[in-house]
């Protein structure tokens, strides 16, 4: 065992990354995000799309089918690659504010020393907000959302018919509009309005980042002002952990409800009360490997080596292990109740997701995602070797995108075909290079913000009263 | 009293804290004993490495129990439903994919011959159960339920030695040191 640390190894004022060692892995993703999010910018809303609109249609942003090659619409295949790429780097920031809030939840004694690093993790997921614009665009939206296109057609059309020009555009008439239409999908979307419906659905999206990114801004600031307290005091520890359960409930309602928003949403007839915890599991997995990863950074560059030890890579390791297997229980359920069941409004996501190609990717997933490392995680080595734990963490990344890949973009060829009055089609194959852009900018981005999060302010809270329990835990 | 003859078992040491123990269990681990043990009325982190313990086979064997719960559950699934009585429910399949249907089967028969690999093997790992301990002869090691810290040394170990020994948990700082015999 390692010598004991006491307080005289824990320096006064924490320890600082030096900002040269950050400066060029920060100038190489800063550089990336720049440029891929210029070119974004431009394939979200300039390039080609097989969409023309009168000008009264396009005041109501209706946007209607041209006939021409389905695969050619670069703007819809690009808003599926920037759904996929948000998907995923959202779903590692989410998780980092469920490890920080739980940690502080559970009052929790072992992760004081990397409690920081949940922190930096954590305040990531407010600045994907900038990711998220695009979504709020009706451009990008009307790829994406076929429900949004019907509720502004049918509140347009109803406002129209009204002598009411305008009137439409939020969808304020759609619920009037939807009501008086024959189709049965219609009446579908006329029952789940005081859900499914424009303004509400914004009021969400914008509460999501406001609510919990401020929690966890709060948090992390009250957490970094310790740091430099002329008068430490276990004070601010007790006031995080008093209002942490608060931030859990928003937490939760937020990863469940942003799931349905945004990736269930992909199909408004589909549903799935499993759908919130499946994404759940999914953060929650990959973002406690994306903190094994940056720890071990850290300590590869000599940082954080007096305060965490092959325990804490033990306890994580252990963390992770164990969202394998949640990741795969809700999974399994979410597709066993369906399979069972068989019921035909329930069936069609799995019934898209085993035609052809897709089926190997799912079969890959059940394998890859649960049986290999739950059987190459199991002995206790696995976790306690740094640099077994990081190749672990890395694998669980690289099947996430898997994951993530078959939720989203499965959707893409049908919807985008049928919407513009094609054959459904099962797959554009022209689509793969948005799908890496999109993946490669946001990604950048991610990084970029997690380094400079990283450079702000000491590497652990080194004046948490529990810092010194932390760095001499033993499992 | 009791006429039989008596067997030494081995030295009992006391020790005045769980850090005194600790620091005493590194002694006497680098002394090069084998047959000996602590005794503590609470789990006391990281003892384990003073004493220099191997790790426990018992991950091992509850693997190899657990893999052979899934292969009855997975057996029995498919030999039923596939070979012997292949049944057609709602148009799906009749083959192995229709294994997802037994998945919970699977997954508790993988639990429940684990959780009993776990059981049995901790006991019989540990020898148990057993009506007595050698050390219950002991009155002063009643205690170790309470508030004292123990070591024993086992004679049965090549290196005991009755006064190399003693000394050993002498100079480790143990106090009230006893010679325990076990009834014949």
């Amino acid at each position: 065992m390692a010598h004991f640390v006491t307080s005289k190894d824990i320096p006064a004022d924490g320890e600082h990354i030096d900002k040269s060692k950050l400066a060029k892995p920060m100038m190489i993703f800063g550089g990336l995000a720049f440029v891929g999010l210029i070119l974004s910018v431009y394939l979200l809303f300039f390039a080609g799309s097989y969409q023309e609109q009168s000008p009264s249609e396009a005041a109501a942003f209706i946007t209607k089918p041209v006939a021409d090659a389905p695969g050619g619409d670069i703007r819809g295949n690009y808003a599926y690659s920037w759904l996929f790429a948000f998907a995923y780097f959202v779903t590692l920031s989410f998780g980092g504010c469920f490890w920080l809030i739980l940690h502080h939840v559970s009052n929790s004694g072992w992760g004081v020393s990397i409690r920081r690093l949940m922190e930096n993790l954590a305040t990531v997921f407010p600045w994907m907000a900038i990711i998220a614009i695009p979504f709020f665009f009706p451009q990008v939206q009307s790829k994406l959302f076929e429900w949004m296109n019907i509720h502004r057609e049918t509140g347009f059309n109803y406002a129209a018919a009204k002598d009411a020009i305008g009137g439409g555009i939020f969808g304020s008439y759609a619920k009037d509009g939807l009501h008086a239409s024959h189709d049965p999908h219609d009446h579908l979307l006329y029952v789940k309005y005081f859900y499914v419906n424009l303004n509400w659905w914004y009021v969400r999206m914008a509460l999501y980042f406001v609510g919990l990114g401020g929690f966890v801004i709060w948090l992390k600031n009250k957490s970094v002002k310790q740091d430099t307290d002329d008068n430490p005091s276990a004070k601010s520890t007790l006031q995080l952990r008093y209002w942490a359960p608060a931030g859990l409930i928003m937490f939760g309602l937020s990863i469940s409800f942003i799931a349905f928003d945004l990736l269930m949403a992909l199909d408004y007839t589909w549903f799935s009360t499993m759908w919130g915890v499946c994404y759940f599991a999914g953060s929650v997995l990959n973002s406690m490997a994306v903190l094994i990863l940056v720890l071990t950074w850290l300590r590869s560059k000599g940082y954080l080596k007096t305060v965490t030890s092959a325990e804490h890579y033990h306890i994580m390791g252990k963390l992770m292990f164990a969202f394998i297997v949640f990741w795969a229980y809700v999974n399994f359920s979410q597709f066993f109740l369906i399979w069972y069941a068989n019921i035909t409004e329930e069936t069609r996501y799995f019934l898209l997701r085993n035609t052809e190609g897709w089926n190997v990717a799912n079969i890959i997933l059940v394998f890859g995602h649960f049986a290999v490392p739950f059987v190459f995680m199991l002995p206790h080595y696995m976790k306690r070797k740094p640099a077994l734990a990081c190749i672990f963490a890395s694998y669980m990344l690289i099947l996430h995108i898997l994951d993530m890949y078959i939720i989203v973009i499965p959707e893409r060829a049908p919807s985008l075909s049928t919407m513009n009055g094609f054959e459904p089609t099962l797959w554009f194959s022209g689509a793969f290079w948005g799908d890496i852009l999109a993946f490669v900018t946001v990604g950048s981005f991610f990084m970029f913000i997690l380094l400079r999060n990283l450079g702000k302010q000491s590497l652990y809270p080194n004046r948490d009263a529990r810092i010194l329990e932390s760095a001499n835990v033993s499992n | 009293m009791s006429t039989s003859a008596k067997r030494v078992y081995g030295y009992l040491a006391e020790y005045e804290s769980a850090s005194a123990l600790y620091k005493a269990a590194e002694k006497v681990r680098d002394a090069g004993f084998k047959k000996w043990d602590c005794y503590s009325p609470f789990p006391i982190h990281g003892l384990d490495n003073a004493m220099g313990m191997k790790r426990s086979i018992l991950p091992y064997l509850v693997f190899c129990g657990g893999t052979l719960g899934l292969i009855t559950g997975f057996t029995l699934a498919y030999t039923t439903q596939v070979v012997i009585y292949p049944t057609v429910v709602q148009a799906k399949p009749a083959n192995i994919f229709t294994t997802a249907a037994f998945f919970p089967i699977l997954f508790e028969l993988t639990i429940l011959l684990s959780g009993f690999t776990t059981l049995f093997g901790v006991l019989g790992l540990m020898g148990l159960p057993r009506l007595n301990h050698p050390l219950f002869a002991s009155k002063q090691f009643k205690r170790v339920t309470d508030d004292a810290f123990f070591i024993a040394v086992e004679a049965r170990d090549p290196n005991f030695n009755a006064d190399a020994t003693r000394e050993l948990l002498e100079e480790a700082g143990g106090t009230n040191i006893e010679l325990v015999e076990e009834e014949d």
